[in-house]
């Protein structure tokens, strides 16, 4: 938009036809506005993760260009965008899930309290530990509700005897908000819960780690609006503790539980702003248009 | 009502008799193949199930020490050298007394097996104060009485174009009248070794083959080709040009016939590692190597349909990889796993043509009791009695069949099983 | 901004509907001031008596359009400028509504008043007075209808003048009324009138300010006028600057 303002007529400046070179590549439309960089706040005082110019390729197509970002102590934010924007991709980089696959490849610094998750020092394992994951289809082990709870205690050997298991099992239970409903039945199947009780087991399950940020993939992307209401409210009380970063296609969602935005749009972070400026008055068209439901 | 709506109902008519058609078709089919199963089973059993009885004769045996030359006090090395056959055809002798002839006495003397001999002699040995007694036996009946006793011989053909002879028949029919003739179960056929006589063999050696061969054959596949397919599957590169030539080959091998594997166990194993020849042991390596490729192939899928989402989960958790194969891909791929090695162990099982090349198409009559005997299995043992002359062996051929059938059955069944029990886990 | 180009036509037609209804609103509330401005200056009773009667039909729209608005945040959750849209709509129908209520006072006091004309004669005051209300108001119902916050912004400050013409008209009436006392009650309803119009022109700067926020995002009301300004329209000290 800017460059409109700047251009007078008949002088183009330098800046200008660099630009004009750039543009006969591709077709824009209406909506398709310049991204350069990232408007609102992307940084906050206490981060807790942090990545700067994150680049993510797949192959050789560039998944994720150039994104910095704080995920602050405490706090749950909420990355949306249209399928195939990179807020997956991004998430995934922050626990090293793209690890798994093969032809990915990160770029960029990231940290988490200050390490770098990608340095040569960081185990993927350790680091799984303390960024949880919680992801789209509810994924209990078909083993019983109990198992899929001790699961990443015992990997870990956070437990040194049975009762302190028991314990771990029963706090995380009572954490994610299971433990009423499943406390007569914990040797039964975690499968055979209803969708919401499963993603709360999943929840608990990766809380039973005690990791001290909680990636969520979707979280209820599969759940019916009442187990989504019990998941946005479990996520409210965990973030006292936890720090929670959140994909979600519902902009309902992000609206209501987090507390800053991000919205990515074809690999870049677009804008990040508190979720209460987001949605009244974002500040980059893209948002704008996304938001309200004007995307072509 | 729309212009599409007519075109689509006057289509209509046609589509549902195309589909009647080919449920036509397959029905039929269908029909075809189970009437082919039918005949198939219907003759054999037909055929076998006389083998599963035997036709005992009682003889009194009066076991004379002069006829002998032993008596009680003998050693155990006098009493079981002693010409016990005199016994027998003494005793057939006092039974029938007119016979006259080489030729008509030895037809009588060929009224039991000569097995009733060895039976005489174990029975002395363990008890020798039997000596100098008359006593009254059952022993195995020739195989030309026992397949007249089964009705397979009609008495009424031209004397010159049957096996048993007229005076025969007086034999026979005196020793119907005092009972002396008797069809019972035939254990034989489970508890003996093959034999050149037909009312003496039986499968045990073939069965006892057969399972080592299995088991060197299980023990071997089942790790090699489970591990391969989770080496494949789950830490090969993707997109390596070794990986894919390696699938290829794997599956090509599954396609190999299986005579190839013989001539490649017979040049390797045999002829380069100095494996004995015969054994089970060879014949299981051999079978590891065809059975390979189906156990990998059925592997790899039942790993690929492993849902990523319980992996991801496990590594979201900070599960290493091998963690993850251990914990979660290959419990939930096992049923899947298990079905595809019982299939291949069930293939092993019915094989030949490769065992020609390394020695277990031979007549065995002892029982192996290790690997590392001289075995045959019994794919191996129908082929040799339907190749044998005498009449008996015919029935006993059909009678291997279907235990070697029973057998597949169980194996199949015993894979349904498995498949239950691990996917009943949830 | 845009109202359209929604994927959503169905919402496009909706929130298009809305802010249509709103300009017809205000079309109808501008010319029933216009009415009652001229019953008031040219004393004519019939005219009065037809805005008191129409003011009817201005709390109907009001009643409309606030259930509509209710109906497009219940069924379409609208966020940013289609939110700041709505609750732009809804508060400017109640100023409207509003203005209405004032236009039916003016109308009643001036059916009173033309019973016995020219006792209080200040009708070039007033006749001043209505020309800068309706300007107010006619150019915010403009600024609304264009989404022109520039101009919205222009006409915030503007009520001052009239505040001095009420200033200017109220020690007139005074003067009557220390004159004569039995013109008290007639220059009492001069004032009341004055103080309708005042009040007029301070809905429709509520309008501007809601246009502001609808365009803008921001909330300007209690926020000082060289405040706004810089803030959100620096075009108009540096026009380079974006």
């Amino acid at each position: 938009m800017s460059d409109i303002l700047n251009t007078v007529p008949g002088m183009p400046s330098a800046d200008s036809l660099e630009r004009s070179e750039v543009k006969p590549e591709n077709h824009r439309s209406e909506f398709d506005v310049e991204i350069n960089g990232t408007v609102g706040k992307p940084f906050v005082d206490n981060a807790k993760m942090s990545s700067r110019n994150c680049n993510v390729f797949y192959g050789d197509k560039q998944a994720i260009f150039d994104v910095d970002l704080d995920i602050g102590n405490n706090e749950i934010l909420a990355m949306i965008g249209p399928s195939g924007c990179g807020k997956s991709t991004y998430l995934r980089v922050l626990n090293r899930m793209n690890d798994t696959i093969p032809i990915c490849r990160v770029e960029g610094e990231h940290t988490l309290d200050g390490e770098d998750i990608y340095g040569k020092k960081t185990d993927p394992v350790l680091l799984r530990a303390r960024v949880g994951m919680v992801f789209q289809k509810p994924n209990p082990f078909p083993k019983s509700i109990y198992d899929n709870v001790a699961y990443g205690a015992r990997l870990h050997g956070l437990a040194s005897n049975r009762s302190e298991l028991d314990d771990l099992v029963e706090a995380s239970l009572i954490k994610a908000g299971l433990f009423k409903e499943v406390k007569d039945d914990l040797q039964k199947p975690g499968t055979g819960l209803s969708g919401g009780q499963q993603q709360r087991l999943c929840i608990a399950r990766a809380i039973a780690v005690d990791p001290e940020v909680i990636l969520m993939d979707e979280p209820t992307s599969a759940l019916d609006p009442i187990a989504t209401a019990t998941i946005e409210e479990l996520m409210d009380e965990l973030k006292s503790k936890y720090t929670i970063a959140i994909v979600t296609h519902s902009m309902q969602q992000a609206a209501r539980v987090s507390q800053r935005t991000a919205y990515f749009h074809l690999g870049k972070l677009v804008e990040v702003n508190e979720t209460d400026k987001v949605f009244t008055n974002p500040e980059h068209q893209l948002t704008e248009n996304y938001i309200t439901g004007r995307f072509g | 009502m729309s212009n599409s709506t007519d075109i689509i109902r006057a289509g209509l008519k046609k589509r549902y008799a195309r589909e009647k058609r080919f449920r036509f078709f397959g029905i039929v089919s269908l029909l075809i193949s189970f009437a082919f199963l039918l005949v198939l089973l219907f003759t054999i059993v037909n055929k076998g199930w006389p083998a599963f009885q035997q036709t005992y004769v009682k003889l009194d045996v009066e076991l004379s020490e002069d006829l002998l030359k032993v008596n009680k006090d003998s050693d155990e090395d006098a009493l079981y050298s002693a010409n016990y056959s005199k016994v027998v055809k003494k005793s057939l002798q006092k039974m029938f007394p007119g016979v006259k002839g080489r030729k008509q006495k030895r037809a009588l003397k060929n009224i039991v097996s000569n097995s009733a001999a060895y039976d005489i002699r174990d029975k002395v040995i363990e008890n020798p104060d039997l000596l100098g007694t008359t006593q009254s036996y059952w022993f195995l009946a020739k195989d030309d009485i026992d397949v007249f006793m089964k009705g397979k011989i009609d008495r009424h053909l031209p004397e010159d174009e049957r096996r048993i002879k007229d005076y025969q028949f007086v034999w026979i029919d005196k020793l119907i009248e005092e009972d002396r003739l008797e069809k019972r179960f035939n254990t034989v056929l489970f508890s003996n070794g093959d034999s050149r006589e037909p009312e003496q063999s039986g499968l045990k050696g073939a069965i006892m083959g057969s399972l080592y061969t299995m088991l060197v054959t299980l023990l071997l596949s089942f790790p090699i080709a489970v591990a391969a397919a989770a080496y494949l599957e789950e830490f090969a590169p993707q997109n390596n040009k070794w990986v894919d030539m390696i699938e290829i080959n794997i599956n090509n091998l599954a396609a190999v016939p299986s005579i190839v594997f013989g001539l490649l166990g017979l040049a390797i194993y045999i002829n380069y590692f100095g494996v004995p020849r015969s054994t089970p042991l060879i014949g299981g390596l051999v079978l590891t190597l065809m059975t390979l490729p189906t156990i990998i192939i059925a592997s790899r899928a039942a790993i690929k349909s492993v849902p990523p989402s319980i992996k991801e989960a496990a590594v979201g958790l900070g599960a290493s990889k091998v963690q993850v194969l251990f914990q979660h891909t290959l419990p939930l791929a096992m049923p899947g796993i298990l079905t595809g090695t019982i299939i291949g162990m069930a293939q092993a099982l019915g094989e030949t043509a490769p065992l020609l090349m390394i020695g277990m198409v031979a007549f065995v009559a002892e029982v192996p009791n290790g690997i590392l005997d001289p075995a045959t299995v019994m794919p191996v043992q129908i082929y040799l009695w339907s190749d044998s002359p005498e009449r008996a062996f015919t029935e006993r051929t059909s009678a291997a069949i279907m235990v070697l059938l029973a057998f597949l059955v169980a194996m199949n069944l015993i894979a349904i099983l498995l498949r239950k029990k691990f996917e009943r886990r949830w | 901004m845009e109202i359209g180009q929604h994927i959503s036509q169905r919402y496009n037609e909706e929130l298009e509907q809305i802010r249509n209804k709103v300009l017809q609103m205000g079309g109808l509330v501008e010319s029933q001031t216009k009415k009652a401005i001229k019953a008031l200056l040219d004393h004519d009773q019939d005219l009065a008596k037809d805005v008191a009667t129409s003011d009817q039909s201005v709390n109907q729209m009001e009643v409309d359009i606030d259930e509509e608005c209710t109906r497009v945040i219940a069924r379409r959750q609208p966020t940013a400028s289609d939110l700041r849209l709505v609750i732009a709509v809804v508060k400017v129908i109640t100023d409207l509504e509003r203005i209405g209520d004032e236009a039916e006072k003016i109308a009643r006091y001036s059916k009173k008043l033309a019973k016995n004309p020219n006792v209080v004669d200040t009708h070039s005051e007033l006749s001043h007075m209505s020309q800068l209300v309706l300007s107010i108001l006619h150019d915010s119902l403009d600024a609304f209808a264009r989404l022109d916050a520039e101009g919205a912004v222009e006409i915030l400050g503007r009520d001052e003048k009239i505040n001095k013409e009420l200033d200017k008209l109220s020690r007139l009436l005074l003067t009557y009324m220390m004159e004569d006392p039995r013109h008290i009650k007639n220059a009492l309803r001069v004032s009341w009138c004055a103080r309708s119009l005042e009040r007029i022109g301070d809905h429709a700067q509520n309008i501007c300010e809601y246009v502001i926020y609808l365009v803008k995002g921001k909330d300007v009301r209690h926020t000082s006028l060289e405040h706004i300004r810089s803030k959100y329209f620096p075009h108009d000290i540096d026009v380079s600057e974006s």
